[in-house]
C-alpha cells in the first residue's frame, strides 16, 4: 500500500512537471504571423481577379515577390528549434506584400478603366476617320500602296474592335495604334493632296467662266467637262442647255503629263474633227486638239526637269465619245457619254467649237458636302 | 514491475499518436502540385483562368497551413489533408476543362474559318457578276485591296491555329469574318442595285487605241 503511494505520488508529480513545462513552452513559444499571411495572401488573390498583373505589373510583381520571401523566411524559421525561431521578417514581408498588392490593386482599377476609355476613344476616332477615307475618297483614283494600307487599317481596326469586346484593352490598343497609323497617314497624305490639287481651282474657273462668256457673246456652244463633278455642261449663249454624265480615264484626278498614264487632260481645247460610224470606236467622236501648246510646253519643262522619264512621250488623241454609261472612270483619258449624249452633242458641235476641262468649277468644301467624290455623276448640281 | 510496463504501453502508445497527426502529408502536397502543373500545361491559364486562379490560391493556402502547423509543438495535418484532397479534385477538374474549352475554341476557330473561306469564295465570285456601274471602279478596286488583305488575315490565323495559339486566332479571324461580310454585303446591294436594270451601253468592240 505504501508502494502504491509512493509511485501515485511519483506519477502525479511527473505529470504536473510535464504540463508545467508544456505550458511554458506554449507560452514561450513564438507565434507566427498567420494573419498577415492570409491577409498578404487574399490581398494578392484580389489584385490578380482585377489583372493587376497585367495592368500594375511592377507592383503585383512586388507583392508576390514579397509573399514568396515571407513564406521562404517562414519554412527556414520553422527549421529551427522552437525557442529559437523568430518570424519577425515574415512578417514584414507579409505586411509588405498585401500593402504593395493593395497598391497594384487600385493602380490596376485605375490603369483598366483609364485604358479602357481611351482605347474606346481611339476606335471612335479612328472609324471616324475611315469613315472619312470612305466618304471622300470612295471613288477618288487611290494609289495602290494608299488603297493597300486603308485595308490593312480597316481589318486592324476590326482586330481591335475583337479585343476591345473580349476585355484585352492592350491588344486592343496595340492594334488600334496600328490602324490609326495606317488611316491617318493615308488621310493626311491624300486630303493634302487633294486640296493642293485645288489649289488651281482659280483657274479652273477663270477658263470656264470665258467659255461661257465666249459662248453668249458669239451666241455659240461651249462645252465645259468638270472632272471632280463628272459633268460635261453644254452652254449656248452663256446659258446651259444640257448636263451629261461624264466618264473620265481612270486616274482622273490631276493634269494628264504623259502617254499612258490614263489622265484625262485639264486644258482650253476644240474640237479638231468629227467622226462617226467605222470612222470610230465608239458610235460617235468628237476629236480634241491636246496636246496644245501649253501642254507642250509643261511636257517639255517637265522632261527637262527630269519630273517625266526620257522615254515618256506626250500622248494624244483625246476625245469626247460615246460608248459610256458605265459609270465607272474607264478611258485611256477621254471624255465618254452615252450613245444617246454624244448623238446630242455631236449635232451641236462644230469644228472649232470650244471644249474646256477643268479639275472643278466648285470649291473643294462644297465637293465634299455634296459628296461629289463618292457619288460623282449621280449628283445633280 | 506490472504498472512499468503498462506506463511503457501508455508512452509508446501518445508518442504513436501524437506522430500519426503530426506528419506532413508530402504525399498528397506533391500530387496536388503535379495536378496544378498539368493544368498549366494545359494552358488552364489562358481557357480557365478564374478556375486556374482559385486553386492556385487554395494551394497557397495549403502551404501557408501546412507552415501554421510546423510552427506548433503539437501538429495537425488532418483538416490540411481534407483540403488537399479537394484541391487536388479541382486541379483535375481544371484541366479536364481546359483541355475542354481549347477544344471547344479550337473548334470555333475551325467554324469560323471555313466560314470566312466560303464568304471569301464567295465575294470572289460576287466581285466578278458585281457591276462595273455606279459604285465605281475605285470602290471595287478598293474592295479587291481589302479581300486581299482579308486573305492575307485568314493566312495568319491559320499559321496561329497550326501553332495552337487558338485565342489569338480566334480574335484574327472573327475580325476577318466581319470585313469579309462586310464587303460580301456591298457587293450584293451593288449586284442588287443594278439588276431590273437596263443593261449599260454595249462595251467596246476593241480597246480603244489611245496614245
Amino acid at each position: 500500500m505504501r508502494m502504491f503511494y509512493k509511485w501515485l505520488a511519483l506519477i502525479l508529480g511527473s505529470a504536473g512537471f510535464a504540463g508545467l513545462l508544456i505550458l511554458l513552452m506554449v507560452k514561450f513559444t513564438p507565434s507566427p504571423p498567420e494573419s498577415e499571411i492570409d491577409f498578404a495572401r487574399e490581398a494578392l488573390s484580389m489584385a490578380h481577379r482585377d489583372k493587376a498583373d497585367t495592368y500594375s505589373t511592377k507592383l503585383y510583381n512586388e507583392a508576390r515577390a514579397a509573399y514568396d520571401s515571407a513564406m521562404a523566411n517562414w519554412k527556414r524559421e520553422n527549421n529551427k528549434f522552437l525557442f529559437f525561431r523568430n518570424y519577425q521578417r515574415v512578417e514584414t514581408y507579409a505586411k509588405l506584400a498585401a500593402k504593395r498588392a493593395g497598391q497594384a490593386t487600385t493602380t490596376s482599377q485605375i490603369n483598366s478603366s483609364s485604358l479602357k476609355i481611351l482605347v474606346k476613344e481611339k476606335i471612335d476616332s479612328v472609324n471616324r476617320t475611315a469613315s472619312e477615307i470612305d466618304h471622300i475618297f470612295g471613288r477618288y483614283p487611290l494609289p495602290s500602296e494608299s488603297r493597300k494600307k486603308v485595308a490593312n487599317g480597316n481589318i486592324l481596326l476590326k482586330e481591335a474592335e475583337v479585343a476591345f469586346y473580349r476585355s484585352q484593352y492592350i491588344q486592343a490598343n496595340s492594334k488600334i495604334n496600328e490602324a490609326e497609323f495606317l488611316l491617318t497617314t493615308v488621310y493626311n497624305i491624300e486630303f493634302s493632296d487633294l486640296k493642293d490639287y485645288f489649289k488651281s481651282l482659280p483657274v479652273w474657273k477663270k477658263w470656264a467662266q470665258q467659255a461661257i462668256s465666249e459662248s453668249e457673246k458669239n451666241k455659240t456652244y461651249s462645252i465645259v467637262v468638270d472632272k471632280f463633278s463628272k459633268k460635261c455642261y453644254i452652254y449656248l449663249k452663256g446659258v446651259k442647255k444640257f448636263e451629261f454624265d461624264a466618264e473620265l480615264g481612270i486616274n482622273w484626278v490631276g493634269n494628264k503629263r504623259r502617254m499612258g498614264d490614263k489622265a484625262t487632260p485639264e486644258g482650253i481645247y476644240k474640237v479638231v474633227n468629227k467622226f462617226q460610224g467605222k470612222q470610230t470606236e465608239y458610235y460617235k467622236s468628237l476629236s480634241l486638239d491636246y496636246p496644245n501648246a501649253r501642254d507642250m510646253e509643261r511636257f517639255k519643262s517637265e522632261l527637262s526637269r527630269g519630273s517625266l522619264p526620257a522615254w515618256a512621250k506626250i500622248g494624244g488623241g483625246i476625245e469626247i465619245h460615246g460608248g459610256g454609261g458605265k459609270g465607272v472612270d474607264w478611258t485611256e483619258g477621254c471624255i465618254a457619254l452615252t450613245n444617246s449624249e454624244i448623238d446630242v452633242v455631236y449635232d451641236i458641235a462644230k469644228v472649232g467649237t470650244p471644249v474646256i476641262i477643268v479639275g472643278s468649277t466648285k470649291d473643294l468644301s462644297l465637293v465634299l458636302e455634296n459628296d461629289l467624290l463618292r457619288n460623282g455623276n449621280r449628283q445633280d448640281n | 514491475m506490472k504498472n512499468k510496463v503498462l506506463m511503457g504501453l501508455a508512452a509508446v502508445a501518445m508518442v504513436a499518436f501524437l506522430s500519426s497527426c503530426g506528419k506532413v502529408p508530402q504525399a498528397k502536397i506533391d500530387a496536388t502540385n503535379v495536378a496544378i502543373d498539368s493544368a498549366r500545361v494545359a494552358e488552364a491559364s489562358v481557357y480557365v483562368p478564374a478556375e486556374f486562379a482559385a486553386v492556385q490560391d487554395s494551394m497557397k493556402a495549403i502551404n501557408a497551413a501546412v507552415e501554421v502547423q510546423k510552427s506548433k509543438m503539437f501538429k495537425n495535418y488532418k483538416k490540411i489533408e481534407v483540403t488537399l484532397d479537394e484541391t487536388l479534385v479541382a486541379a483535375k477538374k481544371v484541366q479536364t476543362d481546359a483541355v475542354a474549352k481549347k477544344a471547344e475554341v479550337k473548334k470555333e476557330v475551325e467554324t469560323l474559318m471555313t466560314d470566312t473561306k466560303a464568304v471569301i469564295e464567295e465575294n470572289g465570285k460576287l466581285f466578278k457578276k458585281a457591276p462595273r456601274g455606279k459604285e465605281g471602279a475605285q470602290v471595287l478596286e478598293l474592295m479587291k485591296t481589302e479581300m486581299a488583305a482579308i486573305d492575307a488575315s485568314v493566312v495568319e490565323a491559320q499559321g496561329m491555329y497550326d501553332k495552337g495559339a487558338y485565342m489569338d486566332a480566334l480574335n484574327k479571324v472573327k475580325a476577318a469574318k466581319e470585313n469579309a461580310d462586310k464587303i460580301n454585303g456591298e457587293l450584293k446591294e451593288a449586284i442588287a442595285k443594278v439588276s431590273g436594270k437596263k443593261p449599260a451601253a454595249k462595251a467596246p468592240a476593241k480597246a480603244p487605241v489611245k496614245k
